[in-house]
């Protein structure tokens, strides 16, 4: 949920980029965090630790607590809430430690 | 692999204020900023300022941030790299970076860590799930995304950033359902917490969380009374509805840099955690290697682009030093002083003290001549406070009076500053709390929108035989109509009567803290401190 009306603050959301969230085509708006747009669609789970597979969602949303760690484009433990969103990007819940594939 | 005169790395309040004390004098300087924007955290604080007039008292944290980033683009010198992570300083002084994917080397002459500070953590059974926040990752969804947190929170902790964020939150529309404190006594400023409480939010003090509830998500948290030596008392436990919990529980310093550069660091709780030794122009232990802002100790930003601008300025001596830095560093030490000087800065003048192994103080009582202990507990003053502020009935009966109900010794002045009639009584000390010459105020209300605080009342006793008025502050929406009914409530938020809205001020000057003035049955004027606006009939 997004708020409308603020009483001090005025939101701009002129442009929506489009992205893969576990293969579903979603949207936040231009200047996002991947991490304020899935919030927003209320998505709040983001990973699971790796060995007990409890959930992790948003904790400091400053990048430094790591709790909000994905997959983007391939990438593992991107830092999704100072990371932002980008037309056709693809990211993906990390439930395993991530895997890096380095090209030859 | 580049050379610059001083880099800072970090691009919030201190890092700025740094960079423009520096470039001002001709030296190149280049800013490191992790995120794409500039600001820090700076950027999400919608509240008005405390601190003195010099120092953007009274203006909102998005506003100075605006004109510090003016005062940066308008400036030649500064060179600004958004995206670029620091990630080590070597011996020489060389410092790593990640920049659009690549690693890059800058060679600085002097460089000035303005790295801020992160959240605190609190341990409690099942912390770790989904929905439960730093309060500061709350406001960034709100207030930077404009993304709703949650619908119902906890707020744990009622510091500064604990009171404050519970306001902006109900601000953007969400329930806060407590603030829990587990000290007997409110940690942040009075103010910020009787503006809450006049929203109907309780302060539990002597309060904590005891576990959150929910497997995928918070579902509600539970929570317990503690006893005077802090352990929790069997049979007070009470479960909160909520689906977020936020943690307000301090900030420590980032400063990952400093120790791994070798800065002898030490563990001075009253700033946070770790923080790097340095002298008192704020250069660590490793030559030529500043701080300021959190990063050297947890204050707030207006301490930290003073910070930042001592820093600088120390760094321009080094570099090419005269006369007239010496003076200009004089001046800004003493506004950092004065800063520190009230009643609430002992906190950090004892964390200073220990880190420059000189000696501590003692609270003292000579600050506070009127007992608090009920708005220190409460949020909300006692009789006896009340009536400390009221003018004799006479005065009241002259047409309207500005009634302050600041009771604490905050760094604070736009409140004298802003009363063209000079009603205020001049301050000797930033953390005077104010004084009216009520033969002086001409009820004009000006001081209501001027106050950070929100403390400041008009009262008008004799409005008609029946009623009085009473003009207050007003920042939620929706705003309320000229000529329309409200409910009118006291200083816990509670409904006490109906009240008519006769004039609302809301224009440039106002900035967004619209000026109401309701009218209200005689009886009420005394307590009536707040609106809510009644929905309209479809």
């Amino acid at each position: 949920m997004r708020i409308g009306n603020h009483p001090i603050l005025t939101f701009v959301r002129a442009e929506k980029v489009n992205f893969l969230y576990d293969g579903k085509e979603v949207f936040g708006y231009k200047g996002d965090t991947i991490a304020a747009a899935l919030h927003a669609l209320g998505i709040y789970t983001y990973s699971h630790s790796p060995v007990n597979q409890n959930p992790r969602g948003i904790f400091c949303a400053i990048g430094h607590c790591s709790s909000c760690l994905m997959t983007v484009n391939n990438v593992p433990n991107v830092r999704i809430c100072i990371t932002e969103i980008e037309e056709g990007m693809t990211v993906e819940s990390q439930d395993k430690r991530g895997v890096l594939h380095v090209q030859d | 692999m580049f050379k610059t005169d001083v880099l800072v790395i970090g691009g919030g309040p201190a890092g700025i204020s740094a960079a423009l004390s520096v470039a001002k004098f001709g030296l190149k300087v280049t800013i490191l900023e992790e995120r794409e924007f500039l600001g820090g955290q700076l950027i999400k604080q919608t509240h008005r300022f405390f601190g003195s007039r010099e120092e953007h008292a009274g203006v909102r944290g998005i506003s100075i941030v605006k004109e510090l980033k003016e005062n940066l683009s308008a400036n030649d010198n500064i060179d600004v790299l958004l995206g670029a992570t620091a990630m080590g300083i070597y011996e020489d002084g060389t410092v790593t970076m990640l920049y659009k994917g690549e690693v890059r080397k800058i060679i600085p002459k002097k460089t000035i860590i303005a790295t801020g500070a992160f959240e605190k953590y609190l341990p409690f059974e099942n912390n770790d799930i989904p929905g439960i926040f730093g309060a500061g990752a709350v406001q960034t969804l709100m207030n930077i995304y404009g993304v709703i947190p949650a619908e119902k929170v906890l707020m744990i902790g009622s510091g500064n950033i604990g009171l404050i964020v519970s306001y902006q939150l109900v601000q953007s529309g969400v329930n806060v359902q407590a603030v829990v404190e587990a000290a007997p006594n409110i940690g942040g400023y009075l103010v910020h917490a009787s503006k809450l409480r006049r929203q109907g939010i309780p302060i539990k003090t002597s309060y904590t969380i005891k576990r959150a509830i929910g497997k995928e998500h918070v579902e509600g948290a539970e929570i317990v009374r503690l006893d005077e030596n802090w352990n929790e008392i069997p049979g007070t436990e009470e479960i909160i509805e909520c689906d977020s919990i936020c943690l307000a529980v301090g900030l420590s310093p980032l400063y990952d840099l400093l120790s791994h550069s070798g800065c002898e660091m030490k563990y001075i709780p009253e700033l946070g955690g770790n923080v790097p030794l340095r002298n008192e122009n704020l250069e660590t232990s490793v030559n030529g290697l500043y701080v300021a802002g959190d990063v050297a100790g947890i204050e707030e930003a207006t301490a930290a682009m003073l910070e930042g601008e001592l820093a600088g300025l120390d760094v321009v001596s080094k570099l090419i030093g005269n006369e007239e830095i010496q003076n200009e560093i004089i001046t800004v030490k003493k506004a950092l002083n004065s800063l520190r000087a009230g009643p609430t800065g002992i906190k950090i003048r004892n964390g200073i003290s220990k880190l420059m192994n000189m000696e501590t103080e003692k609270e003292s009582i000579k600050n506070n001549m009127t007992d608090l202990s009920h708005l220190k507990k409460n949020g909300t003053p006692d009789t006896v406070n009340i009536e400390s502020k009221l003018p004799d009935d006479s005065v009241l009966l002259k047409g309207g009076k500005a009634i302050i109900e600041c009771y604490q010794g905050i760094p604070c002045d736009p409140c004298m500053h802003s009363c063209p009639f000079g009603a205020i009584i001049k301050f000797e000390d930033i953390n005077d709390i104010p004084k009216i010459d009520f033969n002086k105020c001409t009820g004009c209300g000006i001081c209501i929108n001027n106050c950070p605080g929100l403390a400041i009342f008009v009262i008008n006793k004799d409005h008609t035989d029946a009623t009085s008025t009473v003009k207050m502050p007003y920042e939620f929406l929706p705003k309320p109509e000229k000529g329309s009914e409200v409910d009118v409530l006291n200083r816990e938020g509670i409904k006490i009567c109906d009240g008519k809205v006769i004039q609302i001020l809301d224009g440039p000057k106002q900035d967004k803290t619209s000026v109401v003035t309701v009218e209200v049955p005689k009886a009420y004027y005394g307590e009536a401190r707040n609106i809510r606006v009644v929905a309209c009939d479809e």
